[in-house]
């Protein structure tokens, strides 16, 4: 589904160009523009809320990156994703908070960057020790080894022990000016939005040359047939392990990422339903895409945004009201039932629809 | 067509109108927004959806009787579902409305939110009544009308003291022993743990383990064999009503024997509904009138209940929307004041508004309310209730302010 068709009378004629991120000047035409909007268009466009609703969106496609590498590629189903963000937040807001740091690093804004990383790695072993399981058992009973990871790590640990540090209770506050990358203090908006789409964008870019290697191919060899795969001598579980470390690494780095929006953190803030939330996020994208792991995540934040905007609208007319009341609930059960349609009538998600949207205009006027 | 190509028309026409008026301005000229975020779907929408309902109807009420000195109030009222990404977001969405002051909602997301709102200026009047947001010092722009959970907590604790311990067969022979119910993870549950700690503490309570009770809680039986152990004489009760309920249910079923004494939003009219017997004899805080008792204003919150969500019973409503209505009125005495003195910004509803309220009393049975630049706890009294004989009772009122004023004055605030 990753394959991009060229237009007629072009072929790839090495490895390199077949293996290429932009195939065509058209594609790298259109990837400029992409560029341009995100990192000017938009900064320059949108407002405070704008960047709210964008930064919501990074912390999903941060959070769902590892989910779709689990999930998507490597086959192996998890709903306990929310733990390794939440070792990632916990880790990284511990470091900045408790760790002596040297003076020269605080000054050169380099404590918060390294605390990502040391959060990233934290977060990664923590996910390798939930992906031990993973050699004796698979789908369903995966699935309760992986909720486990949600149980132990944040009910338990966080919750009991970790929350205690420091005699705070069950909230951490960052103060107002501890998050600083290199001169750049994190304290607006935008300046969340352009760590968040750095990050957003160098993960991305890591993952899929990850996956165009032989890590990734064992991957996908293992998420289609664990035991072919192991006849052709592929490590099945010393791969499964490296993509609970990966998944737990982005993971990682996603929650640590998110402490510099909120300024504060609790155990709260890392419920198990957003585990179940981020897999909504790829099959609503498209499993095994990560297109379609940008896409479901804006999907699940603006379509949200948008119905509650579009239903404001009504809420002093006497019907509106109503509607608003009811609305909510409605909500909930939407989102269900968005899941399901998706699952019936479109099972490879939105990335399949964009798939195939692109190709249109790239076989264009020969589409058929 | 197809099920697909309609599905994407229609959200492409949703998406559309929500650019359309979504995105433009919203300020009139007579007008004064204000936002509101609640919860009443989420996690604790068994308290949040009344309160919510409540908010809608006080301003109604503010509109209907002249508003803001003549200017009409624009309420923007959104669920967040307790989800605190969500809640960021909305906030954003406030400040582009143009809201001049905010109804917020749980402890996470107003202690998340706090040096934000103290950054934006916007006064945050929230349903949280966290200690930690009383000091002006660390929060300048949080604000309730309540007592604070910690103040619940402490007079909580002196009231059973007071009241319950001197008529125990032990009294005199040994030291009382308290242990506390709440959920470890929740910021809102925990918010006054460590102030009803110190309160034990200092009256020579011994103090059990604490009991990791979920918000969500429906079976509590292994927390009340825990509890079993150190035979509490009282456990304190932090949660919302729903759990609160469960673990009351429990403790009755397997014979705890020990008195119950609960924070605010798990004490309501609910409580008996789902605890049948083992309510009987629970206290609980209320820093207000229950729904429909007599006390002025109180008939006005009903009126506006039957006028503006009939389809909801009057018998279903509960305390929680006169909660709301307290909220209610206080901004809308804070805002009058700001707007008198000529200026509707936040530092103004603050300084002029808010802070120039000593001893402002707005009807539903809450006690006069005082503000200042140094002290944002609107109430030193704690007015504890004690359900019995089907009956919400006032038992005790206790004034910390009064009974430890040093203390009061300068340990206690803030936390």
């Amino acid at each position: 589904m990753s394959t991009t068709w060229l237009p007629c009378g072009k072929y790839h004629e090495t490895y390199a160009q077949d293996h290429a991120w932009w195939q065509t000047t058209f594609i790298r035409g259109k990837m400029i523009a992409l560029f341009a909007v995100l990192f000017v268009g938009i900064p320059l466009l949108a407002d405070d809320y704008g960047l709210s609703i964008c930064n919501n969106v990074g912390y999903t496609v941060l959070g769902a990156l590892g989910v779709q590498l689990l999930i998507g590629y490597c086959g192996q189903i998890t709903l306990g994703h929310a733990a390794f963000l939440a070792v990632g937040a916990y880790t990284s807001t511990l470091m900045i908070l408790e760790f002596p740091w040297p003076q020269a690093l605080l000054d050169w804004g380099l404590a918060y960057p390294i605390s990502i990383l040391v959060a990233a790695v934290v977060a990664g072993i923590w996910s390798v020790f939930f992906g031990l399981p993973s050699a004796k058992v698979k789908g369903f009973y995966l699935i309760l080894t992986t909720m486990a990871a949600q149980f132990i790590t944040v009910d338990f640990i966080i919750t009991q022990y970790v929350s205690q540090i420091g005699g705070r209770g069950q909230a951490f506050s960052l103060p107002v000016g501890t998050i600083k990358v290199g001169p750049w203090v994190i304290d607006s908006d935008l300046k969340v939005y352009f760590m968040m789409l750095v990050l957003s964008i160098l993960l991305i870019a890591v993952l899929v040359n990850l996956l165009r290697s032989r890590v990734g191919r064992a991957w996908v060899a293992i998420r289609d047939n664990d035991i072919s795969a192991s006849v052709m001598g592929i490590n099945v579980f010393g791969y499964k392990l490296l993509a609970f470390f990966v998944a737990g690494f982005i993971g990682g780095i996603a929650g640590a990422f998110w402490i510099s929006n909120l300024a504060a953190i609790s155990p709260e803030h890392f419920p198990w339903s957003w585990s179940l939330w981020l897999v909504g996020v790829i099959l609503i994208g498209g499993v095994g895409s990560i297109h379609g792991t940008v896409f479901g995540s804006i999907f699940m934040v603006v379509v949200i945004e948008a119905l509650q905007l579009v239903i404001m609208q009504f809420v002093d007319t006497s019907w509106g009201s109503r509607l608003f009341m009811d609305f909510l609930f409605v909500k909930e059960a939407a989102f269900g039932l968005v899941i399901c349609a998706f699952m019936i009538f479109e099972p490879n998600g939105i990335a399949y629809r964009w798939w195939q949207a692109k190709n249109y205009f790239n076989l264009w006027p020969f589409s058929y | 067509m197809s099920i697909q190509s309609r599905g994407t028309k229609g959200f492409a026409f949703l998406f559309a109108v929500a650019l359309i008026f979504g995105f433009s301005s919203w300020a009139g000229a007579a007008q004064i927004n204000i936002g509101a975020l609640n919860d009443m779907t989420g996690a604790t929408s068994d308290v949040g959806k009344d309160y919510a309902l409540g908010i809608a109807e006080a301003f109604h009420y503010i509109n209907d009787t002249g508003g803001i000195n003549g200017k009409q109030i624009k309420l923007y009222q959104f669920d967040y579902g307790y989800r605190i990404p969500e809640a960021l977001t909305k906030y954003k969405l406030f400040k582009r409305l143009k809201c001049v002051a905010i109804q917020g909602w749980g402890t996470g997301d107003t202690e998340a939110l706090a040096p934000t709102v103290a950054k934006d200026q916007i006064p945050y009047v929230s349903a949280s009544y966290s200690g930690h947001l009383t000091n002006p010092e660390k929060t300048p722009y949080n604000l309730f009308i309540s007592a604070d959970y910690s103040t619940q907590s402490r007079g909580l604790i002196t009231a059973w003291y007071d009241n319950k311990w001197p008529k125990k067969a032990d009294y005199g022979k040994r030291k009382p022993r308290i242990a506390m119910c709440y959920m470890f993870a929740s910021p809102f549950s925990s918010a006054s743990i460590k102030a009803a700690k110190d309160q034990a503490e200092m009256l020579g309570f011994e103090i059990g383990d604490d009991q990791d009770v979920s918000l969500f809680a429906i079976d509590t039986k292994s927390q009340i064999l825990a509890l079993k152990e150190f035979k509490p004489d009282v456990v304190l009760h932090t949660n919302t009503v729903m759990s609160v309920a469960a673990t009351l249910r429990d403790a009755y079923s397997l014979g705890l024997g020990a008195d119950h004494i609960i924070k605010n939003w798990g004490f309501d009219e609910n409580l008996p509904k789902l605890a049948g017997e083992a309510a009987e004899g629970a206290m609980g805080c209320a820093p207000w009138a229950f729904f429909g008792e007599d006390v002025p204003m109180m008939d006005k919150v009903v009126e506006y209940a039957k006028k503006y969500n009939p389809g909801v019973p009057l018998e279903k409503r509960t305390i929680h929307t006169v909660q709301a209505w307290a909220n209610v009125l206080g901004m809308a005495e804070a805002l009058k004041r700001a707007d008198a003195a000529g200026d509707l910004s936040g530092p103004s509803i603050l300084k002029n508004g808010f802070e120039t309220m000593r001893d402002f009393t707005i009807g539903l049975g809450v006690a006069p309310i005082t503000f200042t630049s140094e002290d944002h706890r609107a109430l030193s009294i704690a007015r504890v209730y004690e359900y019995t004989q089907g009956e919400f009772k006032l038992l005790d009122t206790v004034d910390l302010q009064k009974r430890w004023p040093e203390k009061y004055a300068k340990e206690w605030i803030g936390w």
